[in-house]
């Protein structure tokens, strides 16, 4: 079985220290977010990760969910694992005390989720979604809604799904078929089929909230016909139990390539049940309100795999001998030294490692904007923050599962062929991780979000949370000798992107074919331009400490990493945007 | 021909009011009578208040004499002109002309602005004499502002009489004359008044929403975005009726206007409960309040007559560019488009040559008398006559003489550089401009420029003079506006040309710099890169200023911010009356950085007449630029000093180019540039002190916001010379310099990016 240690270490610094912990306990309902409070929270839910989910990762890949008539068993274990992770309630951590949630906030929240991903992706998918229709029904339901649904979701007595899929519409969702026909009581009939659906059937919750997307008998065309239904497995009763069967069967489950412990179903709804959710045609942005938060719960199951297959790399790298080092013998005494020694091994493990960290300071920025555009008392402030979570959203999908990817492959790599065996699970994290590049928007889609949507918006206004605090931050440090190896690669790869984010706008605005031909380096770009201001500001963190603590030293030595060996990436991607789209326009669509 | 040197109006409602206005506004003094005694006094000090303004400037309601008609009716012995504007009633209207009769001096002439009536009505039993000095000048509400004059000449109506208003009309009051037929409505009101008919017919029947009807009709059509139900909200839902009941007893009952009026319950239940429009308790349109106070847009349902939240309309014809894609398309919006259309245009080629002698006299006259962007004829060539007639006849329709007789060809043609309308003898003809007209459109289709990129281009007027037009959106100026500028001086000073003149055609000179690229180079902290652009800016106008030829600046329409300070450095403006300038930017948060500041500081310390000192220059320049004051007319900015006494003002805009170009024609002979600016001395420090404290007691009384204190400090401390001791001489380079660094110091403040961003996002400024 694979180990896995939360990375509790450095998630105390990212939320300390990094995410200026100041900041979040400033916002209202957070002053109790301290160390006090959230030590024994993350330690707890480490705990759970390790004895609870790891344990079943492996058994849940083999097994994976069956479907016997009409009913979905999820593997071995899982129910009474997901029972413990409700009573322990980790599905009401974020959720309003009002609906008998934790209320704590998203920066909280996010590590957890890691931790959860990191030991079994499969398992957190059932939580996930029921987080997602939390979400959407929490802003855009009704009271009454809001009252009867919340405190199963919260509770995690009843989950969710998103039903967004269908099988002649995937990202273009102005095809969906489906049909709501109001029924005259105030609810509506729902019928069509829903494809590629998480948790859409499953024995470990009495009740599934699904999310539907619909359309009215007059909608308008395309996506601006869209509305959004909730439609109950089980129709609730006046005392808001599980009452009569709705319209809704499983009439299918996938049969994937990772994942393999969470049910994707096919869903048919027979004039199902439904209830309006937010206004009629406006569902698209009510889901996608949602989807923002759950793009970012993506790139958090990116940031999870990448942590453990880190850990299960090192630890084998530690332990396996072959060779010698080329720099001299490390273990005479041995009939080999272990492989850690050799660069290649190590230029792997590095990379992983300065991602994975990279990634997780991003992701805990983020979040912290996140809590701020929700809970701050000043609405410019809320703005402020809410704009840079737009602008990060994508760049963090894309770039944390990527990421994910890259450091699952590498962590088959430093296995060698030992990797290639499925008992030794390094190919379940790459089987697992695979899809978050593709689902919740693939990443190219991400791309065009970046570039078509978030760069242009209000004039560039969403870009300025990013550019104007980086240049300050830059400025503010140019006379500082000792942060020179990190400040100098950052502003070069700043200027860098300040060039290209004005050339592509531009180009953009003529040709959006040039947009689009630009978009995934240039979201691949910027993140990295991102990623080398998070690992400049821990590195500032980490200076005065490198000689207290290996966790400084360490931090340190990854941020040089970073800035020497991953971050020149962004001249060839500068260049590669630059070239422009000519050669993917010209060449003809016969010869493809 | 003898001029008008005196004019009188008689009927002081909105339209013999503002006819008055605008004669005034020409500098030709004029009596204004009413019936109702009192009434004119009270009309003047009305459109005092009034917004748009019908006076150009103040001076000009001075030159209004106002008087009762029974008690004054002698003021009109000495009037060259009498212009009639009461009550639309043919008798009350002959009963007056007979009044006037003895009063009239010979050889005055008399007119109608009926616009409904016919002509022949009105000289009903007219003395020869009379009728010979006798015609209808149909002007359009609000009478200033709208450009087209219709003239009708009855049968013994001397030509004469006709040329001479005809005349005053075009270069005095800067109206396009359009020659119409003795028929009731004449031309834009029988076409346009038909057409807002059939438009609410089969918006009602085809079950559009209001808006839905408004989007197709509006920019598909070019028609103004008020499209149908807006248009009438703001000209007011009651007098269609009696636009009706006048057309359909003047009209044949099977003249298809007649056919097609019909009334709809839900518009009469409307004017019954006053929701007339704009003027009443909202129309199809009205904003309410909800209940927790916030603003609502509420839009009448058409089917129940009540108010509901507005929508913005969804068709997938409206996404359609092409406007025989739209008609051919099935849906709501697309089965609309094409029964107007057929309707619309199905008429109006009937109508030549009963209301017209030609079709670009109703092109002309729809555009300026509608404000649409194509006559009915240039629809019926963007459409494709064929496509018009087979429609036409898919619905059984009968097709009229002339879209037969026009085949395959289109309306208009281009032969040789010139435009040619297709003439009822089957011919094309050179469609006529006036004497001392010349069109920047005429010469772009005859010629190619001597220089263009995407913002701007370079043309030869001939006579070796060159205009420069830009024509970006809004003709906003940008890099390659600035590129431009510089082409032009270096080809100037190659000898392309021996003089300059910036003149566009569009409905703006120029909205100033391009405020999304400056916010987004902002955003993404691109400082470096902004700053050049103010430099390379600066450094374009003094080029300009400094080139050894003339440059003649021939605004019209809006000349804000960058625009005005192009003007700024112009040898010489030839304005047109409706020149909007201004230096606006402390709207967005900002100060003038290409030169504004500078200039605007120069023109008031070399005025002679203002007063001397380094403080009252200053404090000049300070107020017109920390309000963001734009002038609302050519006048006005002569009062704020954009303008010279010596720059010239034409009311009639075809005639602007002409005027610029033999402006600058003149200056050629012997041209040598300006002599180098001499420094200024400027106030110092105390100065700034002084504005600043003036700016603190405006916002104490809840007159300046926080940010526009933040603004004025910068602008004070530029138009002071920068902290520099009084007795310093400040030179141009240290104020461009001081304006730089202060625009880029403001630029970089969150409150100016979101005054930027609001303005570019909502058209209005932020107060923040």
């Amino acid at each position: 079985m694979p180990l896995y240690d939360a990375p509790l270490r450095d998630m105390r610094f990212l939320l300390d220290e990094l995410a200026e912990a100041g900041r979040l306990r400033a916002l209202p309902g957070c002053a109790e977010v301290t160390p006090e409070l959230t030590g024994p929270v993350l330690e707890e839910a480490a705990r759970f990760a390790r004895e609870v989910l790891l344990p079943l990762n492996q058994t849940g890949d083999a097994e994976g969910c069956r479907l016997e008539n009409g009913v979905v068993r999820t593997p071995a274990g899982f129910p009474a694992a997901y029972r413990a992770f409700c009573e322990g309630g980790w599905t009401a951590l974020g959720a309003d005390p009002a609906y008998g949630g934790q209320g704590l906030p998203r920066s909280v929240g996010l590590l957890v989720e890691e931790m959860v991903c990191s030991a079994n992706m499969a398992f957190g998918m059932y939580p996930g979604l029921s987080h997602g229709a939390y979400s959407a029904i929490a802003r855009h339901g009704t009271p009454e809604q809001r009252a009867l649904y919340l405190p199963k979701l919260a509770s995690g007595r009843w989950s969710g799904t998103m039903c967004l899929t269908e099988p002649q519409c995937g990202t273009d969702l102005g095809l969906i078929r489906t049909r709501a026909v109001p029924a005259g009581d105030g609810s509506h009939r729902i019928t069509g089929a829903k494809i590629f659906i998480s948790a859409g059937e499953h024995d470990l919750a009495e009740n599934i909230v699904h999310l539907v997307l619909a359309k009215l008998p007059d909608a308008p065309p395309g996506t601006r016909g869209i509305s959004l239904f909730l439609v109950p497995k089980f129709l609730p009763t006046e005392d808001g139990g599980p009452g009569a069967r709705n319209g809704v069967a499983c009439t299918g489950l996938e049969h994937k390539m990772g994942i393999r412990a969470s049910a994707t179903c096919a869903l048919a709804f027979e004039e199902a049940t439904g209830w309006l959710v937010g206004r009629p045609h406006k569902g698209l942005a009510a889901m996608f309100t949602m989807m923002n938060e759950a793009r970012l719960g993506v790139g958090v199951q990116g940031l999870g795999i990448a942590e453990i297959a880190y850990q299960n790399a090192a630890a084998y790298a530690r332990e396996r001998l072959q060779g010698r080092a080329l720099d001299g013998t490390r273990a005479p005494e041995r009939p080999a030294d272990p492989i850690l020694v050799h660069p290649d091994i190590r230029r792997m493990l590095l990379t992983m490692r300065a991602m994975t960290e990279g990634c997780r300071a991003l992701c805990a920025l983020t979040a912290l904007e996140h809590d701020v555009s929700l809970r701050h008392l000043e609405p410019e402030a809320r703005q402020a923050a809410d704009d840079f979570v737009q602008l990060m959203t994508p760049i963090l999908k894309a770039l944390c599962t990527d990421a994910g990817w890259e450091a699952a492959v590498l962590g088959m790599q430093v296995w060698g062929g030992h990797g290639y065996i499925r008992d030794n699970a390094m190919e379940q994290f790459a089987r697992d991780v695979r899809i978050t590049q593709i689902y919740e928007g693939t990443n190219g889609i991400q791309a065009l979000d970046l570039v078509g949507r978030k760069l242009g918006a209000h004039g560039g206004r969403y870009l300025r949370r990013f550019f104007h605090p980086v240049l300050a931050f830059i400025e503010a440090r140019q006379d500082d000798p000792a942060m020179e190896p990190f400040l100098l690669p950052l502003a070069k790869a700043f200027g860098r992107l300040q060039q290209v984010t004005a050339e592509l706008a531009q180009r953009g605005l003529r040709d959006p074919f040039e947009a689009g031909a630009g978009a995934s380096d240039y979201l691949r770009l910027f993140g990295l331009t991102a990623l080398a201001y998070a690992w400049a500001r821990m590195a500032e963190l980490a200076l005065p400490r490198a000689g207290e603590e290996a966790f400084y030293r360490a931090k340190l030595a990854t941020a040089r990493f970073f800035m020497q060996r991953i971050l020149p990436e962004t001249s060839s991607l500068a260049t590669k945007v630059l070239a422009g789209g000519s050669s993917l326009r010209e060449f003809a669509d016969a010869d493809f | 021909m003898d001029p008008i040197r005196r004019v009188g109006v008689i009927g002081a409602g909105v339209m013999g009011a503002g006819i008055a206005a605008q004669v005034a506004n020409a500098g030709i003094p004029v009596v204004l009578l009413d019936i109702v005694p009192g009434a004119a006094e009270a009309a003047v000090a009305r459109m005092l208040k009034t917004e748009p303004a019908p006076f150009m400037h103040r001076a000009a309601a001075r030159l209004v004499a106002c008087g009762d008609l029974d008690r004054d009716l002698a003021l009109l012995a000495e009037c060259d002109w009498i212009c009639e504007a009461i009550v639309e009633q043919a008798e009350a209207k002959r009963a007056l002309y007979a009044r006037l009769q003895p009063v009239r001096r010979p050889g005055a002439i008399l007119s109608s602005n009926t616009s409904t009536i016919p002509l022949a009505a009105l000289t009903e039993g007219m003395a020869a004499e009379a009728a010979a000095q006798f015609l209808v000048t149909h002007f359009f509400n609000p009478p200033r502002y709208m450009r087209l004059l219709e003239l009708v000449q009855g049968p013994a109506t001397r030509p004469e009489v006709a040329a001479r208003i005809a005349d005053f009309a075009d270069r005095g009051l800067g109206k396009t004359v359009i020659a119409c037929r003795d028929r009731p409505g004449f031309i834009a009101n029988r076409i346009g008044g038909h057409w807002l008919q059939s438009a609410v017919n089969h918006a009602v029947d085809l079950g559009l929403t209001v808006e839905e009807a408004d989007a197709v009709m509006g920019r598909p059509f070019g028609i103004p975005k008020t499209g149908v139900f807006g248009l009438l909200d703001l000209v007011g839902l009651d007098l269609m009726p009696h636009v009706a009941a006048s057309m359909k007893a003047a009209l044949p009952a099977d003249d298809p206007y007649v056919r097609a009026m019909r009334e709809h319950p839900v518009i009469l239940g409307m004017i019954a409960e006053g929701r007339t429009g704009r003027k009443g308790k909202g129309g199809f349109y009205a904003r309410e309040r909800g209940p927790g106070g916030e603003r609502l847009k509420r839009t009448v349902d058409l089917a129940t007559g009540r108010y509901r939240d507005s929508e913005k309309p969804v068709l997938e014809s409206l996404a359609l560019r092409d406007l025989r894609a739209l008609a051919g398309h099935p849906d709501r919006g697309g089965r609309y488009a094409r029964a107007v259309l057929l309707d619309l245009l199905g008429y109006a080629a009937a109508l030549v040559p009963e209301v017209a002698e030609g079709i670009a006299d109703v092109d002309a006259a729809m555009r300026l008398g509608y404000n649409w962007r194509y006559g009915p004829f240039e629809l019926i060539d963007r459409l494709g006559a064929g496509w018009l007639r087979a429609a036409l006849a898919a619905a059984g329709r009968p097709v009229p003489p002339l879209l037969e007789r026009v085949g395959e060809g289109g309306f208009y043609r281009v032969e040789a550089g010139r435009l040619e309308a297709f003439g009822l003898d089957g011919a094309y003809h050179p469609v006529p401009r006036p004497e001392g007209v010349l069109l920047l459109a005429d010469i772009k289709r005859r010629s190619t420029p001597l220089a263009r990129n995407g913002s701007a281009s370079l043309w030869e007027i001939g006579e070796g003079v060159a205009c420069l037009e830009f024509h970006s959106k809004m003709n906003a100026l940008d890099p390659g506006t600035l590129e431009m500028l510089g082409t032009s001086v270096a080809m100037g000073r190659k000898g392309a040309f021996r003089a300059l003149v910036i003149h566009t055609e569009g409905e703006q000179f120029s909205v100033g710099a391009n405020l999304g690229l400056a916010l987004f180079a902002a955003n993404i902290a691109a400082w470096g890169e902004i700053e050049g652009l103010i430099e390379q800016g600066q450094k374009a106008m003094r080029a300009l200023r400094d080139a050894p030829f003339p440059v003649v600046g021939a605004p019209s329409g809006m000349a804000l911010g960058g625009g005005c300070e192009i003007l700024l450095h112009c040898d010489a403006v030839q304005a047109h009356a409706e020149s909007y300038i201004g230096l606006v930017e402390a709207g967005v948060g900002l100060i003038p950085g290409w030169g504004g500041c500078t200039g605007l500081l120069r023109r008031w310390a070399e005025d002679p007449r203002a007063p001397q000192g380094p403080m009252p220059p200053v404090a000049k320049a300070f107020e017109a630029i920390s309000t963001a004051q734009v002038a609302k007319s050519a006048f006005e900015a002569r009062e704020m000093r954009l303008l010279r006494p010596t720059d010239g003002i034409t009311f009639n805009r075809d005639r602007v180019l002409a005027e610029a170009k033999a402006r600058a024609l003149a200056l050629a002979e012997g041209y040598a540039p300006p002599p180098a600016p001499a420094p200024l001395h400027l106030p110092g420090a105390s100065g700034r002190v002084a504005l600043g404290l003036a700016v603190r007691q405006q916002a104490a009384l809840g007159r300046a916001t926080p940010h526009d204190l933040v603004v004025c400090d910068h602008l004070a401390e530029t138009l002071t010379g920068g902290g520099r001791d009084p007795v310093d001489a400040v030179t141009e380079a240290e104020l461009h310099a001081l304006e730089r660094r202060n625009f880029m110091a403001l630029l970089r403040l969150p409150a100016t990016l979101a005054r930027v961003e609001h303005m570019l996002e909502t058209g209005r400024p932020l107060r923040n």
